[in-house]
């Protein structure tokens, strides 16, 4: 018999039926999604190419990593720039199963901008199709930032800076974490760092962490977080059944080399996240520690061929509150190691086409009464993005607005462990394969 | 013959001689490769600062700048080092301050850049600043 301690924390796990792979794939096909900021065009001067690989983003040149340290906050001097940018996103979707259809998925607001030279900030309002001609507006991301520049220690550079944000990751200048890439790996477990998690702290929790770049190389970070209650995220557009639950003791911590060498660039970081969690919130607490590292190194020349190279390993310690009981009385294991891995390569061409292969897996330990119906939470997945941006350069027919036309392939080839009947279909019924979850897309992005 | 070679063709050789003589004597004979010197524009000095007439990025536009003085772009906002400095962007000037840290090579300024210390490719940067016009 159970000590009790452990008899009061029992709980029955919960089933994962079949939306929850559906969910999986609309989160990471059609989740958050952050580019080229027009605003940030106009306040500096320059090119969405001069910050971005491909002329409409995401991925990070050096510069736009240090337009980053800096808190937004660079300017061409000629006088104050409104802070606005807008995002238009059509998309034809085509799933493995289900219908096709096509629209305009997504209206994005985005505040983003310097208020004086050392306050700036990016805010980003998101308005998703929901269907049946709705749409569900809210919070995406937020980072408010002071930063002390033209600071010196011992005759080095030195950059000192306070990110208020609510995305742990998101702030990092590298764009290697799972928050700043906005992609991580799919599936029915995943890391405190990854967006695509279930009950993920993307958007939903609000911290503040203190950064610094010394002799334009070593930067190291420090932060804590806490969820926002529940009537906050729903204030905010987002669903209470996704709350990452309350958070406690949560502490968030960053290092890494960077190394810009103009014609390339390599850097190797550590990440670190630990909190207790009561997931639900009146329950017992989860113990959880993310330990990553990641890697990355960008070849770009005279940025006529742009190829990155990316790698991100995080290992989640859990010592979870509550022993679970399955159907058959069996007990749950009390502690496990999860991981998430995410493998890129991408190659531009005068930063207007290109094309991305993205390996992603999820994967933790074997255990029959958390992880339905087989116990194998393991995940694998790949995302194929070839896309065209025909604006955003220098010398571009217009600098101040952009376009992007891709077409992405997402592809599970393992859900639940497994290939084939996914989620277990009883006799008779109709199963369901890790590829009826795949899903071709074409999108039409506008930024001005 | 000799004689009436001489004549005829003593006074074009002279010059001409005197002017490989300058160049050769020059410390910046500027024998860059234009078409390199673009490609080290782009990675060097793309992100700050544009080719194009009347664009200024973070810095000013480069268009023309060889013989330019120097904080002289009506619409730029400079620094008081660089206003101040008195300098005009010969080729020699802008080979002395772009081959060290620009913070070092006119204090003040708010230019960041650690210097190019490639000489080819500084030979290059400068042919292509001088095809800027």
């Amino acid at each position: 018999m159970l000590p009790p301690r452990h008899r009061q924390a029992m709980r029955h796990p919960t089933h994962r039926p079949l939306w929850l792979g559906l969910l999986m794939l609309l989160l990471v096909v059609f989740g958050p999604s952050a580019h080229a900021i027009p605003a940030y065009a106009r306040q500096t001067g320059s090119a969405c190419a001069d910050c971005h690989a491909g002329a409409y983003g995401p991925q990070l040149t050096p510069y736009g990593m240090r337009f980053k340290l800096n808190g937004y906050t660079d300017t061409d001097g000629k006088g104050t720039k409104i802070p606005l940018a807008a995002q238009l996103t059509e998309t034809h979707t085509a799933p493995a199963r289900g219908d096709s259809t096509t629209r305009l998925t997504e209206g994005d607001l985005y505040l983003a901008g310097r208020l004086t030279d050392n306050v700036g900030g990016y805010v980003k309002v998101e308005a998703d199709h929901t269907g049946h001609n709705t749409y569900n507006t809210k919070l995406s991301n937020v980072d408010l930032r002071f930063v002390a520049k033209e600071l010196k220690l011992r005759g080095k550079d030195l950059i000192l800076g306070v990110s208020v944000n609510n995305s742990p990751g998101f702030q990092d200048p590298i764009a290697a974490l799972p928050n700043a890439a906005l992609i991580g790996p799919a599936g029915v477990t995943g890391s405190l760092l990854n967006p695509s998690s279930p009950n993920t702290l993307t958007d939903r929790v609000i911290g503040a962490t203190v950064y610094g770049l010394y002799d334009n190389n070593w930067y190291g970070e420090a932060g804590t977080y806490r969820s926002l209650p529940t009537s906050q995220q729903d204030h905010f557009g987002y669903n209470v059944a996704g709350d990452p639950g309350k958070l406690g003791n949560t502490g968030y911590a960053r290092f890494a080399y960077m190394k810009d060498m103009k014609y390339q660039f390599f850097s190797a970081g550590v990440v670190a996240l630990t909190t207790q969690r009561q997931l639900p919130r009146s329950g017992p607490h989860d113990d959880l520690t993310d330990l990553g590292y990641d890697l990355t190194y960008q070849y770009l020349g005279n940025r006529e061929h742009i190829v990155q190279v990316s790698y991100v390993n995080i290992l989640e310690q859990r010592h979870y509150g509550a022993r679970l009981l399955g159907p058959q009385g069996q007990l749950a294991q009390n502690r496990a190691a999860i991981h998430d891995q995410t493998a890129s390569v991408s190659y531009t061409f005068r930063q207007t086409y290109g094309v991305m292969v993205t390996h992603m897996l999820s994967s933790g330990p074997h255990d029959a009464v958390r992880y339905t119906p087989y116990g194998d939470p393991n995940a694998t997945t790949n995302l194929f993005t070839v896309f065209w941006a025909p604006f955003g350069k220098d010398d571009s027919y217009t600098t101040i607005a952009n376009v992007k036309l891709s077409a992405n392939w997402f592809r599970f080839t393992r859900f639940n462990g497994r290939a084939n009947d996914i989620f277990a279909a009883p006799p008779g019924s109709r199963k369901t394969n890790a590829s009826d979850l795949n899903a071709f897309s074409v999108t039409a992005s506008l930024a001005f | 013959m000799t004689d009436s070679f001489l004549s005829r063709f003593g006074r074009p050789l002279a010059v001409l001689g005197l002017l490989v003589g300058w160049l050769l004597a020059s410390p910046l004979v500027i024998a860059g490769d234009v078409t390199a010197g673009a490609d080290v524009f782009k990675a060097e000095c793309a992100e700050c600062h544009a080719a194009k007439e009347g664009r200024n990025k973070k810095g000013p536009s480069l268009f023309g700048v060889v013989g330019r003085k120097a904080g002289s772009i009506a619409d730029y906002d400079y620094s008081d080092a660089v206003r101040n400095s008195g300098w005009t962007w010969t080729p020699e000037q802008l080979h002395t301050y772009l081959s060290q840290p620009a913070k070092q090579a006119n204090p003040g300024t708010k230019m960041k850049y650690d210097g190019l210390t490639n000489a080819k490719d500084l030979d290059d940067l400068l042919s292509y600043l001088g095809s800027l016009h």
